[in-house]
């Protein structure tokens, strides 16, 4: 499958995935954006050498690819390029902090270390909390989360329009590429002298696409917003399951759970 | 069954004014007509129902639907009572399933969800695609695409419909299919088409289109049966009626 196929079948992959009848799924959308945005502040805000909080906080995506039937193979496939990504993130720091802090068998760990790692933690859980997000929620109910939680309409409109439009970008590359291969059987990749033209009718191409879709919309009565349905009311299930991980969280961020635990045996 | 009819009166449009795209059209579209509007490649078909449901209003002339001339301010109402079928189901298509495509209008005009859904219903049911419910776009075939996209219109329960080659992509089953359906719809339909047989089988009235000018108006029965007449504009008898002169 050539990379933009993958592409498409990817975004349509999660899409189809976020519409599954599963328990997670089905939980109110505004359930699921709060604990995102609060686990992601209560994660970034440790200390940058709290290394064990950080650990405890894995709690959390642990338990949502548990509930949420998430197949971590399926994530990190999907997370490849982001992952390393936020991993580099903290990568000089062993180099400008170089304060002793301890040491591991002859290993002398400095400060840098330390942050680098915690940089690299606080990177992957919130990179999973958002694809456990994603992953549950379909476009729709994060749009319809953000505007009960009163985020802009014209915001929460581009976001969705551009959602909407990555596809059909997509769709044209897959098209032109698929043309181009077709007349240049045995050539790897796009020749450069075809660069400009291509990238130029691409974008032509799917302006039309797009002006097209917006006009369909436009006719069906779409004055820039998107309807959503049916409200979904929070049931007894989504405000448990809330206040559930907001204590659990506060209380994993606030408290040295492992280092409580940990000692209760020494 | 609604009275809605549609007039147009010297219409003109061009995008540079020294070409014209279309001159001087006029027409009038009566409530429960059925108008083949044929011609050959290039002659001004889709721009015509484009602007008949004011996707551009660059236009000189008047088009009013009923009493309600076509304007920037009048468009919400008119757009209200024109389903608009687009050439291209892709375009039409920009949901993730086809239950939340049909849904679409029927939400945006603000429709309580139990009323939303029996629009769905029935919109679904008339094109025979209710197995296709919950069925991802993606996953559509060409024909599916086309019927989905007549659902999306169907759902807003509008008084005329204009489709741009609905005949397009669809099997001989599926287009037997779209054929009953026109049929079963009793308001104004305006259909622009390559395909004259499906016009024959739709239509009771057809305009006949070349240079962007109307060049015949009348019965299908009769301008589909003119062989010169559809030759000097570029056309061709419709495949049925070869041989039955």
């Amino acid at each position: 499958m050539s990379k933009i196929n993958q592409a498409i079948y990817e975004i349509q992959k999660l899409d189809a995935m976020a519409k599954e009848d599963r328990w997670m799924n089905n939980l109110h959308p505004l359930v699921k954006l709060v604990l995102t945005i609060y686990y992601i502040t209560l994660t970034v805000s440790f200390h940058k050498y709290q290394v064990e909080g950080l650990l405890a906080m894995c709690i959390y995506p642990v338990a949502c690819f548990i509930i949420g039937e998430l197949s971590i193979r399926d994530a990190l496939h999907r997370l490849r390029i982001v992952l390393p990504l936020v991993c580099i993130v903290g990568v000089l720091n062993p180099f400008f902090d170089r304060t002793p802090v301890g040491a591991f068998g002859g290993l002398m760990i400095t400060g840098g270390m330390i942050s680098m790692l915690t940089l690299m933690i606080k990177g992957v859980l919130t990179v999973f909390a958002s694809y456990i997000l994603i992953a549950t929620t379909s476009v729709e109910g994060i749009c319809y989360a953000f505007r009960l939680v009163h985020v802009p309409k014209i915001m929460v409109t581009q976001f969705l329009l551009i959602y909407r439009y990555m596809t059909v970008l997509l769709e044209e590359t897959k098209r032109m590429t698929q043309a181009y291969a077709l007349r240049a059987p045995g050539q790897r990749g796009i020749h450069i002298s075809a660069w400009g033209s291509m990238v130029g009718q691409l974008l032509l191409r799917s302006m039309d696409r797009a002006q097209e879709v917006y006009e369909s919309m436009c006719l069906r009565g779409f004055t820039g917003e998107f309807p959503q349905g049916k409200p979904k009311k929070q049931s007894r299930g989504d405000v448990g399951y809330l206040l559930f991980w907001l204590v659990l969280l506060f209380v994993l961020r606030t408290y040295p759970v492992f280092a409580l635990i940990g000692g209760l045996f020494v | 069954m609604s009275h809605i009819h549609l007039e147009v009166e010297h219409l003109n449009f061009s995008y540079e004014p020294q070409v014209p795209i279309l001159q001087d059209i006029s027409f009038y579209a009566g409530e429960q007509e059925a108008i083949g509007i044929v011609g050959a490649n290039g002659v001004g078909k889709s721009t015509l129902l484009k602007l008949l449901v004011g996707l551009d209003l660059r236009f000189t002339g008047s088009i009013r639907l009923e009493e309600i001339p076509l304007s920037r301010e009048t468009l919400p109402k008119v757009r209200e009572k024109i389903g608009y079928v687009f050439q291209d189901s892709e375009a039409q298509l920009f949901m993730t399933t086809v239950e939340e495509d049909v849904a679409f209008a029927p939400r945006n005009y603000g429709l309580p969800e139990d009323e939303v859904q029996r629009r769905v219903d029935k919109a679904l049911a008339k094109v025979h695609i209710e197995h296709l419910r919950k069925k991802p776009i993606y996953k559509l075939s060409g024909g599916e695409k086309k019927l989905a996209s007549i659902a999306t219109i169907l759902s807003m329960t509008p008084d005329v419909i204009l489709m741009d080659e609905p005949s397009v992509a669809l099997d001989p089953k599926n287009r037997r299919n779209l054929i009953h359906v026109l049929h079963e719809f009793d308001h104004l339909k305006l259909i622009a088409s390559h395909d004259l047989d499906f016009i024959l089988d739709t239509c009771n009235r057809v305009i006949l289109m070349d240079g962007g000018q109307i060049v015949a108006d009348g019965a299908a029965a009769d301008i589909l049966k003119d062989e010169a007449l559809l030759e000097a504009h570029g056309l061709e008898l419709p495949l049925s009626l070869y041989g039955k002169k």
